[in-house]
């Protein structure tokens, strides 16, 4: 480099160190290089021969520069103690031989998330079709239901899809990326909810005037229990006995083939434990109540008499 | 570039800072200056660079103050001073190298017997 000129030694050698920093982040740049021009001002008033010759080329300057200027010093904000301390423990867990392991382990679990994915799809899709409808919806679709067909074969669309997606050559565009992760993050979210609430989807559709009590599940010989015939000791037959577990809890019976009349209360919900309930067959005809053998008591009846008093009759027969 | 530079290198980039600071708090000095005082103290290695690389970042990060000093026959020369924060800054790290050099003095002296 010629010495004829300080002047233009100076900017050719700042010139070619700007740019070997041109990559580092403008604010940093500007402070790093705000006032090179005058320290090698000042190298050249006061050492002998051009810059080059006293400091070296200036891409090596850029170099050592750039190192003195980013070497792990805190940044001009520290980041808060507790926040730094976060970082190290994240750090020291990402550095462990454990996490990089399941990291190594956890690509070869892609494909089954991507079936899972197309499965949880249509899984969600079919939820969101069925909110009013009514058919029995599982986590398996049925090939015996209305829409069980339908949905199976869309899972498999929706699996292929998915696959397709997850074995795509080349990274998406930013924009993409994130696209996708949302919506990964959205189908599973909402495929909890709706496998969470299924047995909740499938209890609506049911009934819709079911009682939210699990019904009293005692299975005799003969079969489920679907009525309560209450008598008094001196075998009247009761109507409108309210039942109660012993967590206070109404008493409600298995579902038979008849159709029940629950009475409404004044409050307008619906009552379900006062027996017998008045139940229709299918075709319409009351359910008769049955002959029963009531046992004859001993002699000395119990001093507290049991006979309820049952509070306003409803006809027994509607 | 020998072994030995090598490690005064990697020796330099960790005590730079201090070093830089401790020729600041003797007075305000400007780039080339501080440079050649380094140097004058021992510090034959240190570059041009590194000086003047770790004074902008010790001014960005607010351990130092500068102003201009303008100058008859030369350029205008840029003063660096150490500014609250960075004697504090100073005391602290004189402290951790003390302790430092402590620890390693002893370690050698154990296995070497008494030099220095």
């Amino acid at each position: 480099m010629s010495a004829s000129d300080p002047a233009d030694d100076i900017a050719t050698f700042a010139a070619r160190v700007r740019a070997e920093l041109a990559d580092l982040p403008s604010p940093e740049k500007e402070t790093l290089l705000e006032d090179l021009e005058q320290h090698l001002a000042e190298i050249t008033a006061e050492g002998a021969g051009s810059l080059e010759e006293q400091l070296g080329p200036p891409e090596q300057y850029a170099r050592e520069l750039r190192a003195a200027y980013t070497s792990g010093q805190p940044p001009v904000d520290p980041v808060s103690p507790s926040l730094a301390r976060s970082l190290q423990e994240a750090a020291r867990l990402t550095a462990s031989n454990w996490y990089r392991e399941i990291r190594a382990f956890l690509p070869s679990l892609r494909p089954a998330w991507w079936v899972l994915r197309g499965y949880l799809v249509v899984l969600i899709l079919a939820a969101f079709v069925d909110l009013g409808g009514g058919s029995d919806l599982g986590p398996l679709p049925s090939p015996f239901s209305k829409h069980g067909i339908a949905q199976i074969l869309a899972t498999g669309f929706a699996i292929w899809l998915s696959v397709r997606l997850g074995r795509r050559r080349g990274p998406l565009p930013q924009l993409g990326r994130v696209l996708v992760v949302s919506a990964n993050v959205f189908v599973v979210l909402v495929a909890m909810f709706v496998l969470g609430n299924m047995r909740t989807l499938s209890g609506v559709s049911f009934d819709s005037t079911a009682s939210q009590q699990p019904p009293f599940a005692a299975a005799f010989a003969g079969g489920p229990v679907t009525n309560i015939y209450p008598y008094s000791q001196d075998g009247k037959p009761l109507t409108n006995v309210l039942l109660y577990d012993q967590d206070g809890q109404p008493l409600t019976v298995q579902r038979g083939e008849a159709n029940t009349n629950y009475p409404l209360g004044a409050d307008g919900k619906v009552i379900t434990n006062a027996y017998p309930l008045t139940q229709r067959h299918a075709n319409g005809d009351p359910v008769v109540p049955p002959r029963v053998a009531l046992p004859p008591w001993p002699s000395t009846s119990p001093s507290a008499s049991p006979s309820p008093s049952p509070s306003p009759s409803v006809s027994p027969t509607r | 570039m020998s072994q030995a530079e090598l490690d005064t290198t990697q020796l330099l980039k960790g005590a730079l800072d201090l070093a830089v600071l401790a020729v600041l708090a003797e007075g305000d000095s400007y780039g080339y200056d501080v440079v050649r005082r380094l140097r004058d103290n021992g510090l034959d290695h240190v570059g041009d660079a590194s000086v003047y690389g770790t004074l902008r970042r010790l001014y960005q990060e607010g351990a130092l103050n500068s102003y201009v000093v303008p100058s008859e026959e030369g350029p205008h020369r840029k003063y660096y001073g150490l500014n609250v924060r960075g004697k504090k800054t100073f005391e602290q790290s004189t402290r951790t190298w003390a302790s430092f050099s402590k620890s390693l003095n002893q370690l050698l002296n154990g296995r070497n017997g008494h030099e220095r």
